[in-house]
């Protein structure tokens, strides 16, 4: 999708091949994205969404083409630079959670940064703040709930300030509270300037936090647009082996029978095109008899 | 057959599908034993070189047996680094921080290298020759316990698992600044903890699930099980055990005549 913001993260003409394999896991992806955008990498497992996003902050370098993180090519710099810009979490907190405390853990990348003790303190308490966890600071990790857990990985990533935050597969495990939970917290995020990633297979989330949609298929970016437009264009998306939130099919299917509006994407929008449905139908039902009676 | 996670490589080869695991069993302690009875690293390098013609006749993937080719590798420098400062016998060659450095002195390193890397190729060889299932097996009717068995096979087969799982903790602490690769050797195991910490946890839940995965579908049940593999030892077999008996036993005699070492008093 052509974004006419300054793209924080540009991958050009980009593929990428894992050491011993045959195939590349990314062919000639141009993707561009702008600075406080939220969007979603959709796609099946190995589509290369995970791979694509670690193009990002240096954990991998193309195989070919280029990708340039706030105007530096990830050629260039290393890791240490990119940490700082785009912030990665992976879809299982405990394969980075170890210390002792909450704050402890939040602190540990600011301390391999060079943080001096003081302003480590203040940021680990400002991203305690964000993600809502400042009352467990003094708590052993590992007694957290999953959902509080995810929360603690972002809040780790938080703390470093990065303007990107690459979140692979936020709600896996977590139930619905937890869910909403972390997506309000990436919402908020957003909100506040940062650019929000997301990496995930659950359509109703993208439907209802993510904007921007691009899906992934066997290492293609084959669409990329607003979500609206993509998740309701199910013949591209039955490409990817995806489908649109069971809502967005139900109000497909009544568009094809009785000229429902076709782009619903949550249930709270097919209510409110249901009422205004019902509600001009009531109108024109109350109008008929009178012009009747007048004629 | 079922291979999993392990560094198994299924093999159309002699040592894979005609020798029976306990054979390929007496085999490596045959190498173990032939090992610690020499001492001379000509005896040791042609040992080490029949292993390693072995891992070649039997087809295995040289790029997945480099790993353990070069963790071999690394205790024969070890070896030719450490041990000279040990044995200083015959005249100096030269001087370093003051203690004589021997060609004899050199040689014993390079056989204690050698030694090493013997042990660990001839293991590597019989991990990638001997499926996880048939090497239990073997084990068990040697008189292993079933339950020491399975436990044995699947901390086998978790080991490469395991590895996956190192490399995407170390990404996730990467991503968060750590460089594993700076600082002092006390700076790098102070760093190795945030990797090893969500690695135990990770292991431990790892091995309680499989446990549970294992008590649902009635591990341990009954005391004697079948197996849907069997073994049998054949002529061949035997030709190889009794060709591993006279070997340790010559091995034995070798030692005490003084032949096959370079040093005596050591082993």
């Amino acid at each position: 999708m052509a974004t006419d913001r300054d793209p924080i993260v540009a991958a050009h003409g980009v593929s990428f091949r894992y050491a011993g394999s045959d195939a590349n896991a990314l062919e000639s992806v141009d993707l561009a994205i702008a600075r406080g955008e939220f969007l979603a990498f959709v796609g099946q497992n190995g589509a290369g969404k995970t791979t694509l996003a670690k193009l990002f902050n240096g954990l991998l370098t193309p195989t070919t083409g280029d990708v340039v993180v706030d105007g530096s090519s990830t050629h260039k710099v290393g890791i240490d630079f990119l940490s700082k810009i785009v912030g990665y979490c992976y879809q299982n907190p405990d394969h980075q959670i170890f210390s002792n405390t909450v704050r402890e853990e939040v602190a540990f990348g600011l301390k391999h940064h060079g943080v001096p003790a003081a302003a480590a303190a203040e940021s680990v308490t400002e991203a305690l703040r964000l993600v809502g966890l400042e009352h467990q600071a003094d708590r052993y990790p590992f007694l957290l709930g999953r959902g509080e857990r995810q929360k603690l990985a972002v809040a780790s990533i938080l703390a470093l300030g990065p303007p990107v935050l690459v979140i692979d597969e936020p709600t896996t495990g977590l139930d619905l509270g937890g869910t909403r939970s972390i997506m309000r917290l990436l919402r908020q995020l957003n909100e506040s300037g940062r650019t929000v990633i997301i990496i995930t297979h659950d359509m109703n989330v993208v439907a209802e936090y993510a904007p921007r949609t691009v899906v992934i298929s066997k290492g293609r970016v084959i669409r990329d647009g607003s979500t609206r437009d993509v998740l309701t264009n199910e013949a591209a998306l039955r490409e990817a082996f995806l489908r649109p939130p069971q809502i967005t099919r139900v109000a497909l299917r009544l568009h094809e029978r009785c000229g429902f509006p076709a782009g619903i994407l949550t249930v709270d929008e097919f209510l409110t095109a249901y009422r205004s449905r019902a509600a001009n139908t009531t109108t024109r039902a109350a109008a008929r008899p009178a012009s009747r009676g007048q004629g | 057959m079922p291979v999993g996670y392990s560094i198994y490589q299924e093999r159309d080869s002699v040592l894979h599908q005609r020798i029976d695991p306990r054979t390929k069993f007496a085999l490596l302690v045959t190498s173990f034993v032939l090992a610690l009875a020499y001492n001379h690293p000509a005896v040791l390098g042609l040992l080490t070189a029949t292993v390693i013609g072995a891992a070649w006749w039997s087809r295995l993937d040289f790029r997945r047996f480099l790993p353990i080719l070069l963790a071999a590798g690394w205790f024969l420098v070890l070896g030719i680094l450490v041990w000279p400062f040990y044995i200083q016998v015959g005249p100096p060659l030269f001087f370093i921080f003051g203690s004589a450095i021997t060609i004899t002195g050199l040689l014993f390193g390079l056989a204690m290298g050698l030694r090493v890397s013997l042990m660990v190729a001839a293991a590597g060889v019989w991990m990638m020759t001997t499926s996880p299932q048939k090497m239990t097996l073997g084990l068990v009717r040697m008189g292993l316990p079933q339950k020491a068995g399975i436990a044995m096979s699947t901390a086998i087969r978790l080991v490469p698992l395991l590895n996956a799982k190192r490399a995407t903790i170390v990404e996730a602490q990467r991503a968060r600044g750590l460089r594993l690769d700076t600082g002092n050797p006390l700076a790098r195991a102070r760093k190795s903890v945030s990797v090893l910490g969500p690695l135990l946890l990770s292991a431990i839940d790892l091995a309680q699930a499989i446990a549970i995965a294992m008590d649902a579908r009635g591990f341990g049940a009954r005391a004697e099980r079948t197996s849907l593999v069997q073994i049998e030892l054949t002529r061949l077999d035997r030709i190889i055990l009794a060709a591993c008996g006279m070997a340790i036993v010559a091995s034995v005699v070798l030692r005490l005549l003084g032949i096959g070492v370079i040093v005596q008093g050591y082993l």
